[in-house]
Formats: structure tokens, sequence, C-alpha cells
């Protein structure tokens, strides 16, 4: 067996990195957290100050420093902090490659970033994570998604829209967009991880308010008992996606199976949460650092830009029915089937294209294996190309007007109501 | 009796809206000692720094590797990575590589047939042979 | 509905055969020949690219030009109007859909681009092709004798009234009559003998629809509890087949309701 020659071990592996050595051993890290946690460390948001670490000369592994600079030196005690300190994004080569790869603004500075990175199961205190900024980004979000599907779809009944805005703007979808920007995250948050992870807590929630919405008082009989959710109260009590406002029940098996699998459906449901919170801190701090121009630019090219198929939505009960009571509401005459063309009849794939005339105007057509089938089809394409009129793609919404030299608003096309009420 | 909403999720693609380079990062790996990693050290020393500060989307990391032929090790978006062996080559054979690594997906490499795959609907929509005039002779 | 209209394209596809050696142009043949026998195979690949080589589409060629330069294309000020062979999308909003301040509405074009994109269009000469399977009816034969055939000038839509209508017509046209009393009398009756006054007898009798019946009056609970035992016993008498079929009855429905199928 060879002998291992430690002279020849140069560069990371033996790389010391001054402060975090010591406490690599969980007993020393679990002495220091303990000390600190009787004097509580004062962290600064400010990055400013940033103060100059102290060298610690009591461990030296033998590496020659002046040839193999140490990569980065961590400030004392940020092993026990919850996240790492804002004075350590400029060191971070991830946050920087992020900072980049989103073609962010230049005043949006890294240490805004790396905030946006940390959720609230990570960072408890507000000063630090980033529930704010993904307030911010929440709203603006919500508010730009709601005001370009009203006026490009203005017709959509009150769930579909719901529904196109959760497609959207939803959890799911922000997740996925925080994930193709390539954000990572840390197997456990903690102060001595890069600034470039996300961090975010495997174990627990986090208490992070991120949207409006009222609890109401009845969410347990709701979700119980299937009490009735209708679609008025849900404008004035439930979140942006009509959807109630529930407090996070502990799913206390799962929770303690978080660490012994490889991963459960409850962490999953975290990491998408944290995901979806990033992405929405990264759109605040935007506002927060670009301005509102910048922001909603960002929210066109990376949140409306997707694609969502609107027509698949749509679910019906009695499509012939309602058809027939909007052309009796609209005043056009009562839709009649008719058949267009047909084949095989008398085969056993038989194939009939039947056509919905409203007068001498056709309202949609479908083709189907039955005269009842395709009848149906028909009635529920009628009514989609009812519900998706679009005013045209180019549609302007009222924040264009907030631009700088832009013409007057002129009103949007408003419906006068879905046509059978809920 | 009303319409009822399906819940679906939207769908992105890369280049729509915003492009964002699927290359996360790239780590050079180099030896001191061995002969094939002579045009590694150089472009290291060379080359390395202006690529890395034209790509600014890219984490770069430069580390030893002893004993070992020198390699470029690209991690992507998609969570796969690509390595490449640069043994001696010269530095601008290596500069080439790194091009190639920043520049891919990190999908497996395949054979494309068709040039564009969209999922958007085609505008003249699926043919139907109960649908238009017909062709008239 | 009785009336058999084929499929015209296909008709136009399928049944074609080769003028003469010296013309690749495609004429429809007046007689239904037998499919693979009477269609001459190309034995070398020449012949068939020569064969292939259609024509554009004379709504790619200009209008305007001579007859001798019916090959020009048409300049980019242009609209070319070739109406897709497709099934109409839905995000296509039909004209009586759109509302009034619309500019699609304003610009009239309904009549030229609406109603033709989203109508079927069948060739005028093809009479020889629809095929009746019921003569009693005598709307089929019109059903492909509308449109003009010159395709640069497209004509308004298919008259709806040349298509058959699949629903017949409604019994009742909801005319308003009833009166309160009639309404009261319509209960009484339904309450003191629901298996005499049914819901098809009364509509009869008061000359409204059975839905109006059925929203004006409910059976005793004794007699719909009776309805539903008979009903049981019927769905028990059914085997295992006959029940998957109206289980996969009623999921197709589902999924069609749903947008799957």
């Amino acid at each position: 067996m060879k002998r291992l020659r430690i002279d020849r071990w140069t560069g990371q592996l033996l790389l010391a990195r001054s402060g975090a050595s010591p406490a690599s051993t969980p007993r020393a890290a679990a002495l220091r957290s303990a000390a600190l946690s009787r004097c509580t460390a004062v962290r600064s948001q400010s990055t400013g100050t940033v103060r100059q670490i102290p060298k610690e000369d009591d461990y030296y592994d033998g590496t020659d420093h002046t040839r193999f600079p140490p990569l980065e030196q961590l400030p004392p005690k940020a092993t026990s902090l919850p996240s790492p300190p804002p004075e350590r994004a400029l060191q971070s080569a991830k946050l920087a490659a992020l900072h980049a790869r989103l073609s962010l603004p230049e005043r949006l500075p890294l240490q805004t970033l790396a905030r946006a990175l940390v959720d609230a199961s990570a960072d408890e205190n507000p000063q630090f994570n980033n529930t704010n900024l993904a307030f911010v980004g929440q709203s603006l979000i919500n508010y730009h998604v709601a005001e370009w599907i009203m006026c490009r779809y203005p017709r959509l009944p009150m769930g579909i829209l719901y529904a196109a805005m959760k497609g959207y703007a939803g959890p799911t979808s922000l997740h996925h967009v925080a994930r193709s920007w390539g954000v990572e995250h840390a197997a456990v948050p903690g102060g001595e991880v890069d600034p470039g992870l996300l961090q975010f807590s495997m174990h627990k929630p986090g208490d992070a308010i991120i949207g409006f919405g009222y609890r109401r008082a009845e969410a347990d009989g709701m979700k119980k008992h299937k009490w009735r959710h209708g679609m008025s109260s849900r404008v004035v009590f439930d979140d942006d996606f009509g959807e109630v406002v529930d407090s996070e029940e502990a799913k206390d098996e799962l929770q303690l199976r978080a660490d012994t699998e490889y991963g459960n459906e409850y962490t999953r449901s975290l990491a998408e949460k944290a995901f979806a919170t990033c992405a929405r801190a990264v759109t605040g701090a935007i506002y927060a650092h670009a301005g509102r121009d910048r922001a909603k630019a960002f929210i066109k090219s990376h949140v409306l830009s997707r694609t969502l198929d609107l027509s698949r939505l749509f679910a019906f009960k009695k499509p012939t029915r309602e058809l027939s009571m909007l052309c009796a509401r609209e005043d056009f005459e009562p839709p009649v089937a008719r058949l267009l063309s047909e084949t095989g009849r008398l085969s056993r794939t038989p194939v009939y294209v039947v056509g919905i005339f409203s007068g001498k105007d056709k309202l949609g057509e479908a083709a189907g294996a039955s005269l009842e089938h395709a009848r149906t089809k028909a009635a529920m394409n009628a009514l989609k190309s009812w519900y998706l009129y679009s005013p045209g793609e180019g549609v302007r919404v009222p924040s264009d007007v907030l631009a700088e030299d832009a013409a007057p608003w002129e009103p949007a096309y408003i419906d006068m109501g879905e046509i059978i009420g809920h | 009796m009303t319409v009822r909403a399906l819940q679906q999720i939207s769908t992105g693609r890369n280049g729509v809206g915003s492009f964002i380079l699927q290359c996360k990062k790239m780590d050079f790996h180099y030896c001191d000692w061995a002969g094939s990693s002579k045009g590694m050290n150089g472009f290291i020393k060379s080359l390395l720094p202006k690529f890395a500060a034209s790509n600014t989307q890219v984490e770069f990391a430069v580390s030893p590797r002893p004993s070992k032929h020198p390699v470029i090790i690209a991690q992507y978006i998609n969570g796969r990575e690509k390595a490449i062996c640069v043994r001696n080559m010269e530095p601008y054979e290596i500069l080439k590589k790194a091009e190639l690594l920043r520049d891919a997906n990190g999908e497996k490499n395949r054979r494309v047939t068709k040039p564009v795959q969209s999922i958007n609907e085609s505008v003249r929509g699926v043919w139907s042979p109960y649908h238009g005039n017909g062709l008239k002779v | 509905m009785e009336a058999m209209v084929t499929r015209p394209a296909v008709t136009c596809c399928r049944r074609v055969t080769f003028s003469g050696p010296t013309s690749s142009r495609l004429v429809l043949s007046n007689t239904a020949t037998t499919l693979p026998s009477g269609t001459r195979q190309k034995s070398t690949a020449a012949r068939t690219r020569g064969a292939l080589n259609i024509p554009p589409h004379d709504s790619f060629l200009n209008p305007n030009s001579s007859a001798a330069d019916r090959k020009a294309r048409p300049t980019t000020g242009q609209i070319i109007y070739n109406p897709p062979s497709s099934a109409a999308s839905v995000f296509h909003t039909p004209f009586i859909f759109l509302p009034k301040e619309d500019p699609r509405r304003r610009a009239n074009l309904g009549s030229e681009l609406f109603a033709a994109s989203t109508t079927i269009h069948y060739p005028s000469n093809n009479k020889n092709t629809t095929t009746t399977t019921n003569t009693n009816q005598p709307q089929s034969q019109t059903t492909t004798t509308t449109t003009s055939t010159n395709p640069n000038q497209p004509s308004a839509a298919a008259a709806a009234t040349d298509f058959p209508s699949i629903e017949g017509e409604p019994r009742y046209r909801a005319r308003h009559h009833l009166t309160k009393a009639d309404i009261e009398e319509m209960r009484r009756l339904r309450a003191s003998d629901p298996v005499g006054n049914s819901v098809q007898a009364l509509s009869a009798r008061f000359r409204c629809s059975k839905l109006f019946v059925m929203m004006c009056c409910q059976a005793p609970p004794e007699h719909r509890d009776r309805v539903q035992a008979e009903l049981d016993a019927a769905k028990a008498r059914w085997g295992p087949r006959r029940a998957a079929a109206r289980g996969e009855r009623r999921a197709r429905m589902g999924m069609l309701f749903n947008g799957e199928l």
C-alpha cells in the first residue's frame, strides 16, 4: 500500500476555514450554540458596517496560506446564527451567479438577494428572512396576473378566474419558476452555509404571512363536513386564489419521518412553499430596489410568459341548458344542434360532426362518437368560445398607464357576468 | 349546473419571456505536476479570468486534483452534469470545450430530427377530414 | 337526421385518376371507382414526384393578374384567404358572440371572415358523391349545393337550415299561459293520483313541458319510494356486463364534461 503523502495534498481538502473548522464537530457546535443562546448575538442588517473579522490563530493545519489562500473566512459565531450574516453575501459565488443569471438590476444588492433566499422557517427573525419581501412580491405578482387575465379574458367566470390565477401565480407554478432559475437549497439552514443557497427548514413550516385573506371561523367545519363554499364569499374572505386560509395542521407522523426518508409529501410541500416564497421575494426585492417598471417587466417575463391552456380549465354539468340560457339572456335565437357531417353510422366507430346554430350563426361544433356526445361537446365548445372571448393579444392593462408618456386609459371591456350565478 | 374549474399548472419554456443560461457551475480541475495538465494550467492562468468575467451567470471553481488528468465538470439547472477530460489539450482547445459546456443545456445528447418543437397549437389547427373545402381539381 | 353526407375532402383525395401522361393535374372522376384496383400505382419515384406536383391552391395566386400569368404570387399587401381544414378553435370567437364595441364587429367582417372560417364548405360539384339513405327527406339533397365555386370570393356560410337538426322541434314552446290557479290544480292532481297523473300526462294536459311540470310539483314520498324500489329491482336484474356497460357510459359522460374526451 502506498504511503499517503500529506505534503502533496493541496487545495480544498485541507483548506482551513478558520471559523468553520472548530465547529465542525457536533459537540463544539452544540457548545457554541448553547453559549450563544444565553447571550444573544447582535446581528446587524446594515451592510455598511462590515466588521473586519479577527483571525483566529489557535487552529492551524499546516496549510501554506500564502500559496493557497482560504476561500472564505467565516465571521465568528456564524455557525450559531440561524442564517448567514448579510456581509457574507458579497463573498458568495453562487449568489453573484444567480444575480447575473436572472439579469437582475445593478441596484439590487447581493445582500438583498441573499435575504430573499432565507425562508421564515429557517430564520424566524423578520429582519433577516424574506417574509416582507415575499409579501410585496406576492401582492405584485397577483396584481399583475389578475389585471392581465381580467383585461385579456374579460368573460371568464369567477371560478375559472381563480383557477387561472393559481395556474399562473400559485405556489406550484412559482415553485417551478424558482427551480428554473437554478436555485439550490441547503440541506439544513444555518449561519455557515453558502448565502447563495435557499434555506428553509424541513421540520417546521414557519409562520410567514404572505398574502391577504381572513381565517374563517368556520374553516374547520368546511374542511370536516364539506360545508358549502360559495364563490361570492371567496372574494371577501379567502386568499387570492379563492382558497380557504388555513393554518398548517401538524402532520405529526410525516414530520417525524422527515429525516428518515428521502423526502415525503410533507417535506415536499415545505420545499414547494419555500421555493415559491423565494420567487415572490426576488420580485419584491426588484420592486424595492429598482422600481415599479422593472418589477412589472420581471413578472411579465417570468410569470405571465408561461403557457396555460385556459380552455382546459372548464368542466361543465349541463352545457346544453347553460347555452340555451345564454342565448335567452343575450337575445340570440335559441340554439339548435344540426348534423354537419357523419360517417360510419352503421359501423362500430361512427363519427358525427354536430354544430350548434343560433339562427344563421354557428356557435360551436364538435365531433363525437354518438349524436349525444357530439351535441354536448359542441355546446361545451360554444360556451367556451363565449367565455374565452378576448379583445386581442395586445390588450392594455391599467398599469400600462403608469408608464411615462403613456396614452390615456380607455375603459376595458367589462362583461355583464356569468350565465348562471353560483 | 354551473361551470366548474379544473386546476392546471402553467408550463414555462426557457427563452420565452426570459432566457436563463442552463449551465450554473463549472469546475476546473488541474494538477500541478502532471504533464497532461500543462495546457490546463496555461488556460487557468491566461484565458480563464477573461472567460469567467464574461460569463457571470456561471459559478466558477478552480481546484487541484493531484495525479489525475485535468477535467472540466459543468453542472446544469436540470440537475445533470457533464464532464470533459481535457488532458494534453492546448489552452484554446480547452476554451472551446469550456464554451461547449457553457452553451449546452444539460440534456443528454440526442439526435434532433425536428427542427422546431413547440407546445403551442399550430395556427391552422390539426387537419380534420370533416372540414375545409377539400381539394378542388 | 337520416341524411348521409360523405366526407368531401376524403372523397376528393381518394377518387383521383390521372387524365394523361402529359398533364400532372388531378381530376375528379365522375364515376365512383372501386378503390384499390382502380388506382394506378406509380412505379418510379420520378413519376410519383411528378404526380404529386400539384399546383398551388387558387388563393395563393394573384387574382388580379392576367390569365396567362396565373403563377404570379400575391404581393405582400394582400391577404391570402385559405381557411384551414380543421375544427374551429374555441379561441376564435363566433361573430355573434363579439361585443357591440368590438372592432372586429365594427369592421363588418362577419359575413366574410368569421362565418366562413368556422363553417364547412362543401364543393358544389360533388353531388354524385352524396348518398342518401332515406329518400323521405328531400332536405338532404340540398346539403352540398350551397357554396360558390370561386374560392377567391369567400362566400357566406352555408345556410344553417341546410343541415338537418338532430333535436327535432321542441314539443312545447314556452308560452307562459298557465296561471297560478292552473299550477295549483296541477299540484292537486299530481298529489291525488301520482300514477294516473304522471308527469307526461300532466304535460300533455296543460300543454307545457315536462320540465315545467317537474318544477311545479313533486310526487308524494310514498310514490317516489315505490318508483325507486321498482328501479332498484330492475337494476338488480342486470348482469355484470350490462352493469359494467352502464358504468362505463356514465364515466365517459363525466370525462366528456371535463373535456377529457
